[in-house]
């Protein structure tokens, strides 16, 4: 018996084709994709197919394409990334990506709990071996006795996940690149997906929380194409971090003019005036946020008078301070060890000119 | 190692070795100068030493952009002398005035001041460039100073001008990747503050103690030069 396809499947629970159509365009919308990506999807040689509107070919994808098993896995986290994903405010994508994916274990959204969710979780990793998406959500602590789940540690846990898994989504800073629990000192020895699994493909989602949109985007390429977007060297698609929060920026053109906010309720800030001098981050963070947005385009923290805290970039939470300059050194001596450094400097330079002039005693008048 | 992490470790523990090596070295600069001795001045005195050592400063402040010409280097070679001037003043506004530069201060000393706009700044920094640039020409082409020159000029040079093109690449979004510019710039400038300590670039805090002194010495002889 062939598998259900993802469009019967939407047409059977009462979705219009002009829906599905219009969903497909802004699945490809979402995906950044333009006229070439589809190339790859079309099936044809690479000179034979052309790009065109991807948005038929998606729809194509998905009339011919059977779902993609999920299995969802909890470490070092907060559920914020799958709280922001289930409160998304653009539901016809999420629920396409959220339904048409199973997710075969997730055990904040579980109905089932304990012991019966945990065989679950083996029976669905034996019957798709190989194939289904490994997100993974939070960071994972060096050994076995800060983060377990059902007596077993979490790395090993994902070990044994990654090794079916045909790729993995590391969803959020944390699972990403350690985020909060690895901040300093790192009690937990907690690490990202990456930095532990080598041999499977492993895409970043970084943000806190991850953007739903470049998670769905994500997950609906590999639905689409059946294999992950094109990554940077963070392992982050670069179809939504491929630029700065600050290049995409709506307050850009006061940073170019020197026009700058001082407090959070002066009067740049209540002109909307750039946040740099506030600690914007925006710079040196690659997120989608300028552009997409949060809450359905509604807004995100540097529209709102916050600046950008680069949750998307490794180690954001010691970056010398939110508050702080972006320009600003991260670590900086405190006068104590400064005075040490001086103090060396005048005893060396004493110490010498002493010998100096002993030398110069002993030689006589030279 | 990718530029993230690089741009992590030369904001900050490079940074912060370089800056210990700057306090420490220009202080041990400072004391061998100290300990090179005073010669005790015998000589009646004539005048105020304090009124020589503020007029000291004043000419040296009102001079270059108001009456250069009473300077013979202006008048023998009124490009260099232009020159060096506006590289001067480029780089003040560029790491005093500069809003960047302005939140490195105030992480340091605790306290910040007001800034110029970018604009502003970001041609003064264009200017203080090309300035650097004239002035190597220059040195490259002037028979005396050919001379007189050896590595330590041509590399104190260099090492200025590497962090003001790698900032200016950085302040406008050139060629590179915005965390690799910013690597590269933090990169020249921690090198710039462990080599400032050895080489004559630290003249910026000798050049006060000279100015005073030598002040000092024709306010006490009531020669005004």
């Amino acid at each position: 018996m062939t598998e259900e396809t993802i469009y019967q499947r939407l047409k059977a629970a009462g979705i219009s084709r002009r829906d599905f159509l219009k969903a497909c365009g802004g699945l490809a919308a979402v995906m950044g994709l333009q006229g070439a990506p589809p190339v790859a999807a079309s099936g044809l040689p690479a000179h034979l197919a052309r790009g065109g509107n991807p948005a038929p070919l998606i729809a194509r994808a998905l009339a011919t394409k059977p779902r993609v098993p999920v299995i969802w896995l909890e470490f070092q986290d907060c559920a914020g990334c799958s709280e922001a994903l289930t409160r998304s405010h653009n539901p016809t994508l999420v629920d396409l990506v959220l339904k048409e994916i199973t997710v075969e274990y997730h055990e904040t959204l579980s109905a089932a709990a304990g012991f019966q969710v945990e065989e679950a979780k083996q029976a669905a990793m034996k019957k798709y071996a190989g194939q289904y998406v490994l997100v993974v959500e939070g960071s994972i602590p060096d050994d076995g006795i800060y983060c377990t789940v059902g007596g077993r540690s979490a790395l090993e846990i994902l070990k044994e996940a990654a090794a079916g898994a045909a790729a993995i989504i590391a969803t959020g800073n944390c699972s990403s690149f350690g985020g909060l629990p690895k901040a300093n000192p790192n009690p937990t020895g907690a690490r990202g997906v990456w930095e532990i699994i080598k041999d499977k493909p492993v895409v970043n989602i970084a943000g806190c929380p991850a953007i739903p949109e470049a998670f769905t985007g994500t997950v609906a390429h590999f639905l689409v194409f059946g294999a992950l977007p094109e990554l940077d060297e963070l392992h982050r698609p670069k179809a939504f971090y491929g630029n700065t929060v600050h290049d995409r920026c709506l307050r850009r053109p006061f940073y170019e003019a020197g026009k700058f906010a001082l407090t959070f309720d002066d009067e740049g800030a209540r002109k909307g005036w750039c946040l740099y001098k506030l600690g914007c981050k925006g710079p040196t963070t690659y997120n989608a946020c300028a552009g997409i947005k949060w809450d359905g385009g509604l807004s995100f923290p540097i529209q709102s008078g916050h600046p950008c805290l680069g949750c998307s970039q490794p180690g954001f939470w010691d970056g010398g301070g939110f508050y702080q300059g972006q320009s600003a050194p991260i670590g900086r001596p405190g006068i104590g060890v400064a005075a040490a450094a001086a103090g060396i400097g005048l005893v060396a330079g004493a110490g010498i000119a002493v010998a100096n002039q002993a030398q110069k005693r002993a030689g006589g008048n030279t | 190692m990718n530029w993230t992490s690089f741009l992590a470790f030369t904001r900050g523990p490079l940074f912060y070795a370089a800056l210990l090596i700057f306090i420490a070295g220009m202080v041990y600069r400072l004391a061998r100068v100290v300990a090179l001795g005073w010669e005790r001045d015998r000589v009646k005195s004539r005048g105020s030493k304090l009124a020589g050592a503020i007029r000291s400063y004043l000419k040296g402040i009102l001079i270059w952009p108001f009456i250069p010409w009473v300077k013979n280097t202006f008048s023998r070679n009124p490009l260099i002398y232009v020159a060096g001037g506006l590289f001067h003043l480029g780089l003040f506004v560029v790491v005093f005035l500069g809003a960047a530069h302005m939140l490195v201060w105030k992480s340091l000393l605790g306290f910040g001041w007001p800034t110029l706009p970018l604009p502003i700044v970001d041609w003064l920094a264009v200017v203080c460039i090309a300035a650097m640039i004239v002035l190597f020409i220059n040195r490259l082409v002037h028979p005396v100073l050919k001379l007189i020159s050896g590595p330590a000029e041509w590399l104190n040079l260099l090492f200025v001008f590497l962090p003001m093109i790698s900032g200016y690449i950085l302040t406008h979004h050139l060629f590179f990747r915005y965390e690799m510019a910013y690597s590269l710039h933090m990169l020249a400038v921690d090198w710039l503050l462990i080599w400032i300590p050895l080489s004559r670039i630290s003249h910026f805090m000798f050049y006060f103690f000279a100015r005073a002194i030598h002040g000092a010495q024709f306010g006490k002889r009531a020669v005004a030069p």
